[in-house]
């Protein structure tokens, strides 16, 4: 049975990442309001045929996140993301493992599977 | 068809956002993500002039602004497939850059710099060389002709390895008492450079002096973790007062040395480490706006770069107009002066064992020599 809402490789999540055991806020964006399960498909999902270019396959099976909100703002600038709206997902025990990984505020994440997201996604005016 | 090659990521989110790449004679380009999707990999690029990508790298300048320079409005569009470190293919399109309806709004700013090159130089480095490496990049307004004046270069030099030294020391300072009488050296913190000059933004590596213990493990990296908790907690300007203060001290005044010298030098800094065992390097840094909104912060507080030190031994040198004073401690003469408002030195006596509460702060010199400044506050019989 797979842990994690993705088939991860094998070393995955890096043993650096942590497990989430106490509540914390994350940003990430999402299409619409409400908002869908799509929505927190990640990058190898959205893009089954391509290679990723710098991040690792297991970042490429994580979700991005942003622990400021004022990061997540700057990507609405982006064309690709006009029609996004940003959702703060309330995270806990059991929402999986999480790593800083890049710079600012960015978090890689990788959900359990029975961790119900969109319960915990309130999608910001 | 037209080909670069991806360089640097300057912003990730779920894929590559905002990328730097160079044609195959040098010329400099910016991609950004235009979806459908943010998950994209389709990008429009176009022609950056070196000067005004360090600007835009530097949270100086919008992305919009930036695409709008295109050299004669020209731009691309390009599918990245394949990933890796292959070369990305420019399609060129027909109508002007202004245009495009997938232009960026205006309020895209890499307020924190860059997220990384894409070449790991600090791993490949640690690895090669079985030791701990260090590296930083620095983009004074000269850089982008790969060069650096030597002043600058050899302050940065001095200041980076104050800010590690001092990182080291409050490292050292918080281990157990057994922990830290066992270590097998106190200046673990000594750097060498080993690649004055590697390719990309002015970057330098420096290895430590102290090679590493039999089980890989490196003094220098005890330093440069505290570091990275250092550039963690000044990551948000709105805050920096409160995060920075278990730091307080001549750690802090370090920090705040290297942030005045990068907003006079127009440059923000970005580094790297790992140790030759680790699976990814450490990175952090600070922009060069950053830089200056965490000194308009930082500059108001007086006691924030001070740390209280109580030292104990003979009275050996008393000038009582001037307030200066020596004191014989296990480690040497400390002399230093009272304090504004501080106590009389009246009724010292020479030959006699004091403790003295004093404030201790970090003060450099022009040529970056760094002296401690102890000022006396209070005056116990020891």
């Amino acid at each position: 049975m797979n842990l994690y809402r993705e088939i991860l490789p094998a070393d995955c999540p890096p043993e650096a990442a942590e497990e989430i055991v106490r509540p914390r806020i994350v940003y990430r964006l999402v299409d619409g309001d409400p908002p869908a399960d799509a929505d927190f498909d990640s990058w190898r999902v959205k893009n089954p045929e391509a290679q990723p270019r710098t991040a690792s396959e297991c970042e490429a099976r994580g979700l991005s996140v942003f622990s400021r909100s004022r990061d997540v703002r700057n990507l609405i600038e982006l064309s690709s993301a006009k029609e996004a709206r940003i959702c703060q997902v309330a995270l806990d025990r059991g929402a999986g493992h999480i790593q800083k990984t890049g710079r600012r505020s960015h978090y890689t994440w990788w959900p359990w599977a029975d961790f119900d997201i969109l319960a915990r996604c309130q999608v910001m005016p | 068809m037209k080909a670069i090659n991806l360089t640097a990521v300057l912003f990730y989110y779920d894929g590559v956002q905002v990328f730097e790449g160079r044609d195959a004679i040098g010329g400099h380009y910016v991609g950004v993500g235009i979806g459908p999707g943010i998950s994209t990999n389709r990008y429009m690029v176009t022609g950056a002039a070196p000067e005004r990508l360090r600007q835009f790298r530097g949270g100086r300048l919008d992305l919009r602004t930036l695409l709008l320079e295109a050299p004669e409005g020209e731009w691309f569009i390009t599918v990245d497939q394949e990933g890796g470190d292959s070369p990305l293919y420019l399609e060129p399109q027909p109508v002007p850059v202004a245009e495009c309806d997938c232009l960026p709004g205006p309020n895209f700013i890499l307020e924190d710099g860059p997220d990384g090159l894409v070449d790991d130089l600090a791993l490949q480095h640690a690895r090669e060389r079985g030791n701990v490496i260090f590296e930083f990049s620095v983009e004074p307004p000269e850089a982008v002709a790969h060069r650096i004046r030597m002043t600058t270069l050899g302050n940065i030099l001095i200041r980076v390895q104050t800010v590690v030294k001092r990182a080291y020391e409050s490292a050292v300072r918080d281990l157990p008492e057994r922990t830290r009488s066992s270590l097998a050296t106190t200046d673990g913190h000594l750097m060498d450079v080993v690649v004055p000059a590697a390719p990309g933004s002015f970057r330098v590596l420096l290895e430590a002096v102290k090679p590493p213990n039999m089980f890989g493990s490196g003094e220098l990296a005890r330093g440069l973790q505290r570091l990275d908790a250092v550039f963690a907690s000044a990551a948000d300007p709105d805050t920096v007062r409160e995060t920075l203060k278990p730091y307080q001290g001549p750690l802090t005044g370090s920090f705040i040395q290297l942030l005045q010298f990068l907003v006079a030098n127009q440059t923000g800094l970005y580094y790297s480490w790992a140790d030759p065992l680790a699976m990814a390097s450490q990175h952090s840094g600070v922009s060069e706006a950053v830089a200056r909104q965490l000194m308009e912060q930082l500059s108001g507080l007086e006691n924030i770069a001070t740390e209280d030190v109580t030292i104990t031994g003979e009275l050996e040198l008393v000038k009582r107009s001037a307030g200066d004073w020596g004191l014989l401690t296990a480690s040497g003469v400390k002399s230093g002066k009272v304090s504004e408002g501080g106590p009389s030195l009246n009724g010292l006596e020479v030959g006699k064992r004091y403790r003295f509460h004093c404030l201790e702060s970090i003060e450099v010199d022009g040529a970056g020599k760094e002296k401690a400044a102890l000022y006396l506050q209070k005056v116990e019989d020891a």
